[in-house]
């Protein structure tokens, strides 16, 4: 197999099987996302077949998010690497046991208890046809906002294998977040071993001298198309994907911003309190006098109406309209 | 409580807050009898597997663990619904007119949801976004709504097209809303899994599983608050029996008597994913058997039954005296979602890897209208010529429907801003200005 022929889901779930392999009390629980996958030369990978239960939740577990998070919670506690996969409508059920256990039980024991454990959420999308509550983007930054709490973001099948590698071997509790849109379309190799893609560096995607522009998954697709008008317009970006939101790599962030002096940061949640406006005041901190502007997902539930859904996305034309008033700002 | 607290010690103060706690919950218990619940289990069901089960309602601890696709044709019931008996007699006492409108309901239900199944799979009205199919359950949706009030609240889930129709939903407003035009039940915001019609009691179809449940017992308890006789019905299906949001609901309405009717709509299929999963024992009106309260397990395909379970339920919890819980042993024809494996004009979704196709098509020979229709004949309740007649008038409101939405309008992009707070649009964060493209 050639890595080039690796889905952005066989990554994933390759990542978790080689943990799994490497490790024989950890455990993987989810709902109704049966962890197969298949390359187009007809690998097959199957979690279920190859560890059965009780490391895995087998052909399905019952709608009961509550018990999932709370069981690989339980587990991670006890001693074993554990990963909750949940659904993007019903990921929030998590919140309780993560707000109040995951992120806190390591400080409140004085250092005795352990928390290797991953909490896997399948974003949604900006998308119409949905509406409402499986329309939610952006929130990671409810997570981030936890002590004790990491939070990754990846957007390609590269960083989604090697990121979940490092959630998985960390010793804390990570917020993996798998939004779809950033699933498709052409992907990087995915080398065939276990590789780390390190917490807290950011990557950076294009290089730039007049503007940076930052966006995570899944706002790093709009990005991508506005990139190539930029340039027609003689505008010259910089694009950084932090990767991992919490720790996050505010270093390179500043240094772009010492760079260009101007930084728009494009977010798919909602504009209050989200993660973009933490990444401005970060940045603002560091290299003062930045000229910043943060273009969000009004403080709305997606709407079904693909209509209003598209007038509310923060996508590419208003993404280059944004660039562009920024660099007479 | 506040003028004591100077004159009495804390601990006096805590010892009286306790004693009042402690004697209501005492009262509340001897408030409901076992013997009046186990009084009003339900009689008119079908088929041997329920009449065994009326009063035990289980096969037993790991009822369902050996499950296997296919398995729910050991559920099946007879081909005719019973044509004597106390739930046709219930049934056959309502006026003629309330016979007939059921019938019509069904009836607009069923092909509203097919004529819609045509439209996405032909694909010319760029139909888009989630739709849960509930063909094949409408004896569930109308034999509840039968034996309500119009002013009685419902809770319904994600797959809810038939409890909408059912109490009265307008068909318009639904296609409209299905193809998300301003002129819809929910202006396009919402879409087939949010329809509400609040002027209806209807407070929504719900796009979280087991959201029903605090919903149905919060306006049950809003009822109370005000005094009226309302009564409130949570539907769920088995997927969702598995919500911890169900016990903890029953088991209030329990403590406190709040007049909430939770009625499962079995239908073996959460998703794909296998009922040996989902619940251990063999039916879900196990779980609360423990609360004291009334259960009722019901063909869910004869709209009779499901009337007079309902009926009985309704009447306990306008008696003042709480919850019931209705399980209905049903099917759906289609997918979990969308259309996969079914074609225009034809009813049923085959090839799907979590069934057999005789599970569907057993389940099809029993369909609940086709058996609904029958007893009206063999009961002298209505001509074969009349229902003919009803279901012209249906596929008249439905083609109208169709229509009506086709010609109403997209909603405004601008409106994406609104109906978010009641009284301030949102700021356009989405802009540069706040306001649109500048240019």
């Amino acid at each position: 197999m050639t890595q080039a022929q690796k889905s952005y889901g066989y990554a994933q779930l390759e990542a978790v099987a080689q943990e799994m392999r490497a490790d024989p009390t950890m455990v993987f629980y989810y709902e109704y996302s049966i962890p197969v996958s298949t390359t187009p030369d007809g690998t097959v990978l199957d979690l279920r077949t190859e560890f059965g239960e009780p490391r895995t939740s087998g052909s399905g577990w019952p709608i009961d998010e509550q018990w999932i998070v709370g069981a690989a919670i339980g587990a991670a506690t006890a001693g074993s690497k554990a990963i909750a996969r949940l659904p993007s409508m019903a990921q929030i059920y998590a919140l309780e046991y993560v707000y109040n256990q995951a992120g806190k039980i390591r400080s409140m024991t004085g250092g005795q208890a352990s928390m290797p454990f991953v909490l896997w959420v399948d974003g949604a999308s900006r998308g119409r046809g949905s509406a409402g509550q499986h329309t939610d983007v952006g929130v990671e930054a409810i997570y981030a906002n936890l002590p004790g709490m990491k939070v990754v973001c990846p957007s390609n099948a590269y960083d989604a294998k090697g990121l979940l590698v490092s959630a998985i071997r960390d010793p804390d509790p990570v917020v993996y977040m798998n939004y779809p849109e950033v699933r498709g379309g052409a992907q990087p190799n995915v080398p065939d071993e276990a590789y780390e893609v390190p917490f807290g560096e950011a990557a950076i995607r294009q290089a730039g001298s007049d503007l940076t522009i930052v966006a995570w998954a899944p706002a790093t697709v709009d990005v991508a198309r506005a990139l190539p008008q930029l340039a027609e317009a003689g505008i010259s970006a910089e694009f950084i994907d932090p990767r991992s939101l919490k720790p996050l790599d505010v270093e390179t962030l500043a240094r772009s911003a010492r760079k260009t002096g101007r930084m728009l940061v494009v977010d798919h949640g909602h504009n209050t309190n989200g993660f973009g406006s933490h990444v401005i005041a970060e940045v603002v901190q560091e290299v003062p006098g930045t000229i910043t502007r943060k273009i969000a997902f009004p403080d709305v539930p997606g709407p079904g109406s693909g209509e209003m859904m598209s007038w509310l996305r923060p996508d590419a034309p208003k993404i280059v309209d944004a660039a562009k008033q920024l660099m007479r700002a | 409580m506040m003028e004591t607290k100077g004159t009495v010690d804390r601990r006096t103060l805590l010892k009286m807050m306790g004693a009042a706690g402690a004697s209501g919950a005492v009262f509340a218990a001897c408030g409901v009898p076992g013997a009046g619940a186990s009084g009003t289990l339900a009689r008119g069901v079908t088929g041997a597997e329920f009449d065994k089960s009326i009063r035990l309602a289980t096969g037993g601890p790991g009822g369902n663990k050996d499950w296997r696709p296919g398995d729910s044709l050991k559920y099946l019931p007879a081909e005719d619904i019973p044509t004597r008996g106390s739930a046709s007699d219930g049934l056959a006492s309502r006026p003629k007119e309330k016979l007939l409108e059921m019938y019509w309901r069904m009836n607009a239900s069923r092909k509203w949801e097919s004529t819609m199944k045509d439209l996405f799979l032909g694909g010319d009205d760029g139909l888009y976004g989630a739709f849960h199919p509930s063909a094949g359950e409408e004896a569930m949706a109308v034999g509840v709504m039968g034996a309500l009030n119009d002013d009685d609240y419902i809770a319904s889930t994600h797959r809810g097209h038939a409890h909408l129709i059912a109490k009265g939903g307008d068909l318009n407003k639904m296609s409209a809303e299905i193809f998300f035009k301003e002129s819809g039940y929910n202006r396009g915001y919402g879409g087939s899994m949010h329809i509400t019609d609040m002027s209806k009691g209807i407070m929504g179809m719900n796009g979280i599983v087991g959201a029903s449940y605090y919903m149905a017992a919060g306006a049950a308890l809003h009822a109370m608050v005000r005094g009226t006789s309302q009564v409130s019905v949570a539907f769920f299906g088995d997927g969702a029996s598995a919500s911890p949001y169900y016990f903890s609901a029953v088991r209030s309405c329990a403590n406190q008597n709040i007049p909430c009717l939770f009625v499962a709509e079995n239908n073996f299929q959460y998703m794909s994913v296998p009922m040996a999963r989902t619940a251990p024992t063999k039916y879900l009106t196990e779980y609360t058997k423990g609360l004291d309260i009334p259960h009722f397990l019901v063909d869910g395909n004869d709209v009779s039954a499901v009337h007079e379970a309902t009926s009985e339920a309704v009447e306990w919890a306008r008696a003042g005296n709480g919850p019931s819980v209705i399980e209905g042993m049903t099917f759906r024809w289609y997918d979990h979602a969308g259309f996969s494996g079914a074609r225009i004009g034809e009813d049923g979704a085959s090839n799907l890897p979590y069934r057999t196709d005789e599970e569907v098509r057993g389940w099809i020979s029993r369909d609940p209208i086709t058996r609904y229709r029958r007893w009206l004949v063999a009961t002298d309740n209505a001509t074969e010529a009349e229902l003919d007649d009803v279901e012209s008038d249906v596929r008249k409101a439905v083609d109208e429907s169709i229509t009506f939405a086709r010609e109403s309008k997209n909603p405004a992009p601008e409106a994406g801003v609104l109906n978010t707070y009641a009284s301030k649009a949102a700021t356009a964060t989405q802009f540069y200005n706040r306001q649109g493209l500048v240019g």
